[in-house]
C-alpha cells in the first residue's frame, strides 16, 4: 500500500470534500467501481474527506452525481500540479538547467590528484612530474590518456616501480609503488686504490688484491692511502689492480654542543582562534580580515576541498587558519642539569653515527663552563 | 458432501481460511487499527461508528476518531480510538 501511494504522489492525487446523504453508498459504489480511494475521514457534520488519484477524478465525479452528492477540490498533491505551477516560472528552470549543465560540465574536470603511495615511502616531486607530464588539476579528463603519462614518467624517473592512475570522478587517484635502490655495482676492471675517510689507529689490515700502504699501529689521517691499487712482481714489474681488502681501525667520534643557561621556551596557553578563507584555484577570499588578537601564536593551515559525493572535487577549497598562543617563559638550568641533557642529547646523536655499538672501546665525557659577561 | 470433502482437502493443505473461501479475516493491532480483510461493503460510516458488511454477517465497530485508510478491492483499515467491537451473524454456517 505504501508503495501505492508513493506512486499515487508521483502521478498526482487531489483531495476532495463530498458532501450529502449517501456516503455509504458512495463508498460501496467507488469500491465497486474499483477507483483506489484512502485516507477516508469523515466530519460530525456530512462531509467526508478523501483522497483519489487524478486519473480517477473523472469517474469518481459520475459517481458522485449518481449519489446526488457535492464534490469539492480541498488540496492539489503531486508531480504533475507541481510540474504546472512551475511551467510560470521560467527563469527558474533557465537556471536549474544551467546549474545542471554546469555540473555536468565541472565533473569533466580533474579537480583534484591524490598521490597514493604504498606503504607510506614518499616519491619526491612525484607531483610535480605528474604535472608536467599532463595530469594537472583543471585539465580536461578526456584528455588525459592515463597509459601515456605512466609511460612517461616511468621512463623519466627510475625509483617507482609501479604506477597506476584511476579516474573517479573529479578525483585522480595516483597509486605508485616506489622501487628498491638498485646496488651499486663494483667495476672490478678498473683499477683503483682503497683511501680512508676518518683519522683513526689501525689495528687490524689484510689486503687481499693489491699492497698494504700502513701497518698495524699506525696513525692515519682522512685521505691516506691504505691499500695501494698495484701490485710489484718480481718478473711481471707492477700490475695496477682493484683493491681489495679488509681494515679495521680506531676511530674517534667526537661531538660538541653549546647549552645555554637561560632559555625561553614557547607553551600553547590553550587559546585557539579559527579563520576561514575562501580559494578558488588561486585566488582567495578572506573572510575574516582582522589580525589576530595573539601576539605571539602559531599558524597552522589545513586546505579542504569541497566535495559532493566522495569523489566528486569541485575547484573550491576552504583554508582554516588555526591561530594557537603562546606563551614565552624563560627557564634557568643549573650546571648539573645542563650537564645531564647534554649528554642525553649527543649519545643520541652519536649512537645514529656508530653502526656497531659492541666494539666501542672508550668513552669520554668533557663539559667546560664559559661564562659570558654582557 | 462435495463442499466437504473440498474443505477437507484444505485443511490437509493448510491453505489459510480466507484465501479459499469468503469469509472475512480482521487483524487488529493495538487498540488503533484493524485490518478487515474479505469485505463486502461499508452500511455506515460516521466518526464514532463503522458498519461492515461482510458475507456470513455485519461488524460494528465503535470508537472516535474513526478513519478508513487503504480501502482496496477486498481490504479496508480502519484507524482511531476503537471502543468496542460487536458481530451480527446473519446465516449460520452449520
Amino acid at each position: 500500500m505504501f508503495i501505492k501511494i508513493i506512486f499515487s504522489y508521483l502521478i498526482g492525487y487531489i483531495r476532495i470534500k463530498v458532501e450529502g446523504y449517501y456516503i455509504e453508498r458512495f463508498i460501496n459504489i467507488c469500491k465497486s467501481n474499483k477507483i483506489t480511494i484512502w485516507n477516508l475521514k469523515r466530519n460530525k457534520d456530512i462531509c467526508l474527506y478523501l483522497n483519489v488519484r487524478i486519473n480517477e477524478f473523472k469517474e469518481l465525479r459520475n459517481v458522485a452525481r449518481k449519489t446526488k452528492c457535492k464534490i469539492n477540490i480541498q488540496n492539489k498533491k503531486g508531480i504533475p500540479f507541481l510540474l504546472h505551477r512551475y511551467k510560470k516560472r521560467k527563469i527558474f528552470i533557465i537556471l536549474l538547467f544551467i546549474m545542471v549543465f554546469f555540473i555536468w560540465l565541472s565533473s569533466n574536470f580533474v579537480w583534484n590528484v591524490d598521490i597514493r603511495e604504498e606503504n607510506g615511502l614518499e616519491i619526491e616531486n612525484l607531483a610535480q612530474d605528474l604535472e608536467n607530464a599532463g595530469l594537472k588539476t583543471g585539465n580536461l579528463k578526456f584528455k588525459i590518456n592515463t597509459k601515456e603519462i605512466i609511460n612517461k614518467i616511468r621512463l623519466q624517473r627510475n625509483d617507482v616501480a609501479w604506477m597506476g592512475i584511476e579516474l573517479k570522478g573529479t578525483n585522480a587517484i595516483v597509486k605508485t609503488v616506489k622501487a628498491n635502490e638498485k646496488p651499486e655495482i663494483i667495476d672490478e676492471s678498473e683499477y683503483c686504490s682503497i683511501i680512508s675517510d676518518k683519522a683513526g689507529i689501525i689495528t687490524k689490515i689484510n689486503a687481499q688484491t693489491g699492497t698494504a700502504n700502513v701497518k698495524v699501529g699506525d696513525t692515519v689521517k682522512e685521505g691516506d692511502a691504505l691499500i695501494n691499487g698495484w701490485m710489484e712482481g718480481q718478473f711481471t714489474g707492477i700490475r695496477y689492480v682493484h683493491a681489495k681488502g679488509e681494515i679495521e681501525a680506531k676511530v674517534w667520534h667526537t661531538k660538541h654542543k653549546k647549552f645555554l643557561y637561560s632559555t625561553t621556551e614557547k607553551e600553547e596557553t590553550g587559546n585557539v582562534e579559527n579563520k576561514y578563507e575562501i580559494k578558488f584555484n588561486n585566488f582567495k577570499i578572506n573572510l575574516y580580515k582582522k589580525l589576530s588578537k595573539f601576539e605571539i601564536y602559531d599558524t597552522i593551515e589545513t586546505e579542504n576541498k569541497i566535495k559532493i559525493f566522495s569523489d566528486f572535487y569541485l575547484p573550491i577549497s576552504i583554508v582554516k587558519k588555526t591561530n594557537k598562543e603562546l606563551n614565552e617563559k624563560q627557564k634557568n638550568h643549573t650546571l648539573e642539569e645542563l650537564k645531564n641533557i647534554g649528554i642525553l642529547e649527543l649519545q643520541e646523536e652519536l649512537d645514529k653515527e656508530i653502526e656497531n655499538k659492541n666494539s666501542i672501546v672508550n668513552r669520554n665525557i668533557n663539559t667546560h663552563e664559559r661564562r659570558r659577561w654582557s | 458432501m462435495k463442499k466437504k470433502n473440498q474443505n477437507r482437502i484444505d485443511k490437509l493443505l493448510e491453505l489459510p481460511q480466507e484465501v479459499y473461501s469468503n469469509v472475512p479475516k480482521i487483524v487488529i493491532t493495538g487498540f488503533d487499527e484493524m485490518i478487515i480483510e474479505n469485505f463486502k461493503g461499508i452500511l455506515e460510516y460516521e466518526e464514532f461508528f463503522v458498519q461492515i458488511n461482510t458475507h456470513i454477517g455485519i461488524i460494528n465497530i465503535n470508537g472516535y476518531n474513526l478513519t478508513l485508510e487503504n480501502m482496496t478491492d477486498d481490504d479496508i483499515k480502519v484507524k482511531g480510538k476503537i471502543e468496542s467491537i460487536e458481530i451480527e451473524r446473519t446465516i449460520d454456517e452449520n
